[in-house]
């Protein structure tokens, strides 16, 4: 309540300078927590508006982007100094994403079947295409000439010539498929989340080539920066899935209590993040043991995430 | 410090019961895409129950101090009972959400596709931005407003009333009567809050505490209670029970004309001239009820008010037949 009244009477949002520390976004309370890194508790919570999803980095790192779905509009942070330094008004975006060359960015509409295609640099709008149904996670091809984008209500997968805006394929990949990650060889693995696998997709055609089985409720994807190790979440068995990101073989199982959903690295890479939505905590996980480190209470439904 | 305790509490409670009960079901069922909205279902459920145990706590003892009626026998109340719990556990809600969902989103989608963004207060009025508190207060004086008009038009409306006016048609009032509605009352109201939302957005979710007094304020305006506190800023029970008067409901009266309809602030019924208090020769705290009407009042049984209500309804639209009265001609009327 003190964090809660803390936010009634801000007169405008200025986070703390981010040094060492961790941004959460809590989907159900509007709300920014910011959580001291060293000593992992949560130094404060802010009101930032309606239904704050996903968080990502702009394509230079230097800002972070929260994705506000009620509130119909993106909200810029500097890294360093917590500010907000941009708003721009964007149709409900719950998933968003940049692709690699930093000339696209995409905000998907679960609730309201879309997904809109901007300029990555202006923001203008440049394609708004339907999307039934419920259109979900993104990734790209490492050419940025494609988006890939999971469909839970149909349980498809469909990828989108970014430039034309047009649709390449559509394919029926597993029941309610969640989280995408794209290899650098191409391969486009996709989380099955009403199932307990994720599968590999062929990038040419949209055939399934591979399946791995992780957990039930197969949910998102975090590949570490040396692309040596691979984490899926795990939502309905509460684990997170350890596996070597060259063979796709899972080497170990790490509990995650509380609907693990996104996932970060600290900055030394010592470190796994995971946002536990149902349980209103961020585990902290050392890699190199797999010990839970920490369960920090954070806002209800805490969904997007980032370290510095 | 304790409710904040009370709220972690809360919170524990919906992941416990939400990973160990509704998500395995959800998972078996294939319905995993809907385990966000779940959750929130769970949420609702148990704010739900936390608002009727305060509920209870708050204002049955007042009801057992100072009644302001004494009846017999309470069968009646245990109709409202029924209401209250399938309203404020999530039944009801959940059915509205899962039928009228789809039809906001299309309409949402379509305006969206065409260009118009629904706005919040703080893109509307920009010096709310960074105050949540305001902006949420600013929401709760909007929303009050809009609250006003639509139990006014439920009034107004011979269709509309035709179904609100089973809220109305009850003899023992009491702080179970809240949500004593008819179903398709619900979803014209669903529609009703639908609609603004899209002029003026939603209001922020970060304020549970503050809903839960809203609520509390409607079982309290609803209780039945000897006591004369409330009125003056927001509704209370003497107030309220004033709208629901049987002597306002007797021939001559006109339910266009009734009084009182605010649901928070009694703000709106003095700037549109509806307020009204207790006349020196009318009993301080009079019976309610709905004279006409003898139907559902003296039966008891959620499923026999529902059909009652439908009865209502065909009845209403019958007379109507031809005369085409329309929402206009009722409004010129007034």
């Amino acid at each position: 309540m003190r964090l809660v009244a803390v936010g009634l009477f801000t007169a405008a949002l200025v986070l703390p300078a981010l040094g060492k520390q961790a941004i959460v976004l809590n989907s159900d309370d509007d709300s920014l927590s910011v959580i001291d890194t060293a000593s992992y508790r949560e130094i404060s919570r802010f009101y930032i508006g309606r239904q704050p999803h996903h968080l990502i980095a702009t394509p230079d790192g230097k800002r972070l982007i929260a994705a506000m779905a009620g509130g119909n509009e993106l909200i810029f942070l500097d890294r360093d100094s917590g500010s907000i330094t941009d708003r721009r008004e964007v149709s409900d975006p719950y998933q968003i994403g940049f692709s690699p060359d930093g000339r696209w960015f995409v905000a998907n509409s679960l609730r309201l079947d879309r997904i809109d295609i901007y300029d990555g640099r202006s923001f203008e709008l440049v394609h708004r295409l339907s999307a039934p149904t419920m259109p979900s996670h993104i990734g790209f091809s490492p050419d940025s000439e494609t988006a890939y984008v999971t469909l839970q209500g149909t349980d498809q997968l469909t990828a989108i010539d970014l430039a034309s805006g047009t649709p390449k394929w559509t394919v029926r990949v597993g029941r309610q498929p969640a989280g995408v990650l794209v290899c650098p060889s191409g391969m486009i693995l996709v989380a099955i989340m009403g199932s307990d696998k994720f599968v590999g997709v062929d990038p040419a055609e949209g055939n399934i080539v591979r399946s791995v089985h992780t957990g039930r409720g197969a949910h998102n994807f975090l590949l570490s920066p040396d692309g040596q190790t691979l984490y899926v979440s795990n939502r309905v068995a509460g684990t997170i899935s350890v596996l070597d990101a060259e063979r796709l073989v899972v080497i170990g199982t790490l509990a995650a209590p509380g609907g693990p959903d996104d996932m970060a690295l600290s900055a030394d890479g010592s470190e796994l993040w995971a946002t536990g939505r149902w349980r209103a905590s961020v585990d902290v996980i050392d890699r190199a043991t797999g010990a839970l480190k920490a369960k920090v209470p954070v806002g209800r439904s805490p969904h997007g995430i980032a370290v510095n | 410090m304790l409710i904040d305790t009370a709220l972690r509490l809360v919170e524990q409670a919906q992941g416990a019961l939400f990973e160990g009960w509704i998500e395995p079901v959800l998972y078996k069922f294939e319905l995993m895409a809907w385990a966000e909205d779940g959750f929130d279902a769970v949420g609702f459920a148990l704010f739900g129950a936390v608002e009727i145990a305060l509920a209870y706590l708050l204002f049955r003892p007042l009801e057992l101090w100072r009644p302001a009626e004494s009846w017999p026998e309470r069968r009646a109340v245990w109709t409202d009972i029924v209401y209250t719990m399938v309203h404020r556990l999530g039944v009801v809600p959940a059915v509205l959400f899962l039928v009228l969902t789809p039809i906001g989103a299309t309409i949402d989608g379509y305006l969206r596709f065409h260009g118009y963004i629904p706005p919040t207060l703080e893109q509307l009025a920009p010096a709310l931005r960074g105050w949540p508190f305001a902006t949420f207060l600013a929401y709760v004086v909007l929303l009050d407003l809009g609250e006003y008009w639509r139990h006014r038009l439920q009034h107004l409306l011979p269709w509309w009333w035709a179904v609100h006016s089973l809220h109305h048609d009850q003899r023992q009032m009491t702080l179970w009567s809240d949500d004593r509605n008819h179903l398709l009352d619900d979803v014209l109201v669903a529609v009703w809050r639908g609609t603004l939302a899209l002029a003026i957005g939603v209001a922020p979710a970060e304020y549970p505490l503050v809903m839960i007094a809203f609520r509390l304020i409607d079982s309290l305006a609803h209780s039945n209670v000897r006591l004369r506190f409330g009125g003056a800023l927001v509704v209370g029970p003497q107030y309220h029970r004033l709208h629901h008067a049987l002597a306002h409901a007797a021939p001559p009266f006109d339910r266009a004309r009734g009084c009182n309809f605010a649901a928070v602030l009694p703000l709106w019924d003095v700037l549109f001239r509806t307020r009204r208090r207790v006349a020196a020769d009318q009993p301080a705290f009079p019976p309610t009820g709905v004279a006409g009407l003898a139907g559902a009042a003296v039966r008891c049984g959620y499923l026999r008010h529902q059909v009652d209500g439908f009865r209502r309804l065909g009845a209403e639209l019958a007379r109507l037949g031809g005369r085409r009265p329309g929402f206009i001609a009722a409004l010129l009327r007034e």
